[in-house]
């Protein structure tokens, strides 16, 4: 069996990684760079709770395979916080009980990131198209919607300040 | 790792494409986005010896060619409906793009991927036989091209033959006067596969008479079905509310489906006939509302 180095940037730092080429960009997140925020749920990509950023746009990270990321840049939760200040939406999260059991939450946020890089300014329905592939079973999904309508007024706002 | 631990090969050119697959004919598969092949690999129904990546071709560009837009199979759900070039021309193809799983999947899963997987429940494939797609496939002995309608030749079967790849789908550009509409039951809001999907398209002449009518169905027959005998009830009359229905019925007439986990194949054969005579009505509410 061939092994491949993987090179790669995750969380804005280059990584690399001896893997078998078959292995999951979730598994090289979690087992080889002990990332555990991407979580390994269904691996078929039903529930999002593994969803990562991959070169800027949300993917399950259980149907990429670890030699597919050559080159790209990887954001996790893990990258999320700024020094240890939490990024408004992981706050908004917080402060919004918009979760509760925390098992689908890393693949939310990183679902409604990748969605405000792309549209700043969201309405409630394209919200909701964002999250449509993460299942969570305990908020029924309102606290989590008002949580990135918050994010979104709030960046917005310091945006045009 | 749970599955089958393939090599692993991402060709530059199609030459080292087609080369490694004539040199592992049975082994050898082709992974595109990915996300229907790895869940496969590990429920152990693919097991292959040789992974071929096509993300370095380069093929997944969407370009106007005049009479023809050409869609590169390595583009994602995503390029579909965010493309304006397609959307002006293909309102249909978007609207089942938008309707494939979630936005990861989207991001990911590729229109050559959801073609070749060869799906009866394929999303993509019913507009594209609506709107007269034909499926570029290239092989060491040069390019042809196959009508999608042709393209799926059983669940999960096409005709590409051993060391042959999809490219491209190349799509007429529309006359003047069509409309068209995807529309698709399934059992949520999002991330559903079809219990049946129809993709309708009518094209009118100058007296207002339907001169071309397409009707393409999913998840009713062991491939993506085209239903002749259906767009020959419409085709040569004026569209009103009940020669839809009666297209409709003759689309229903027109398959045979099969009891699955998702719906009995009796709810199915009734849905079509709904499903189509909607579509049709919407498609032709949308032409006057131009």
């Amino acid at each position: 069996m061939t092994e491949i180095t993987l090179n790669f940037i995750v969380n804005g730092a280059a990584q690399e990684v001896t893997t078998s080429p078959a292995t999951t960009l979730l598994s090289v997140l979690r087992d080889d760079l002990k990332l555990k925020s991407p979580k390994k749920a269904c691996g078929q990509g039903d529930c999002g709770a593994c969803v990562v950023l991959l070169d800027g746009k949300a993917v399950n990270s259980c149907l990429v395979l670890a030699a597919q990321a050559e080159g790209a840049e990887v954001l996790t939760i893990e990258g999320l916080a700024d020094d240890g200040k939490l990024h408004p939406l992981q706050q908004n999260f917080i402060d919004n009980w918009a979760f509760q059991c925390g098992y689908c939450t890393s693949g939310m946020l990183m679902s409604v990131y990748g969605l405000l890089l792309e549209n700043p300014k969201p309405t409630r329905e394209e919200i909701k198209t964002a999250i449509s592939g993460n299942l969570c079973r305990c908020t029924g999904y309102e606290e989590i919607i008002e949580a990135v309508e918050m994010t979104a007024d709030e960046l917005t706002k310091h945006l045009s300040n | 790792m749970d599955m089958n631990k393939p090599e692993y090969l991402a060709p530059e050119t199609l030459e080292q494409a087609f080369e490694a697959l004539k040199n592992n004919p049975d082994g050898a598969m082709i992974i595109a986005g990915g996300t229907d092949m790895v869940p496969r690999m590990r429920a152990g129904v693919f097991t292959p010896e040789l992974l071929v990546d096509l993300r370095l071709l380069g093929l997944n560009e969407i370009r106007d060619e005049g009479e023809w837009i050409s869609i590169g199979a390595s583009a994602t759900h995503t390029d579909i409906l965010e493309s304006d070039l397609l959307g002006e021309n293909y309102p249909a193809l978007i609207e089942a793009a938008c309707d494939v799983a979630g936005p990861p999947i989207r991001n990911r899963g590729t229109l050559g991927g959801n073609l070749v997987n060869a799906s009866p429940a394929a999303d993509l494939a019913t507009p594209l036989i609506a709107y007269d797609a034909l499926a570029v496939i290239s092989g060491k002995s040069g390019e042809r091209d196959v009508p999608i309608s042709r393209f799926f030749t059983g669940p999960g079967k096409t005709i590409l033959e051993v060391g042959e790849i999809l490219v491209a789908v190349k799509v007429p550009k529309p006359p003047a006067r069509t409309v068209a509409k995807f529309t698709k039951l399934g059992k949520r809001k999002a991330m559903a596969i079809a219990v049946v999907s129809a993709a309708v398209r009518i094209s009118l002449d100058d007296d207002g008479k339907i001169s071309q009518a397409r009707i393409g169905l999913g998840s009713v027959a062991p491939v993506p079905l085209r239903v002749q005998e259906a767009e020959e009830v419409l085709e040569g009359q004026k569209p009103d509310q009940e020669l839809f229905a009666k297209a409709g019925q003759e689309a229903s007439n027109g398959c045979s489906p099969i009891t699955d986990l998702r719906s009995t194949g009796d709810y199915r054969k009734k849905m079509v006939a709904v499903l189509v005579r909607r579509a049709l009505a919407e498609a032709w509410e949308n032409l006057q509302a131009e």
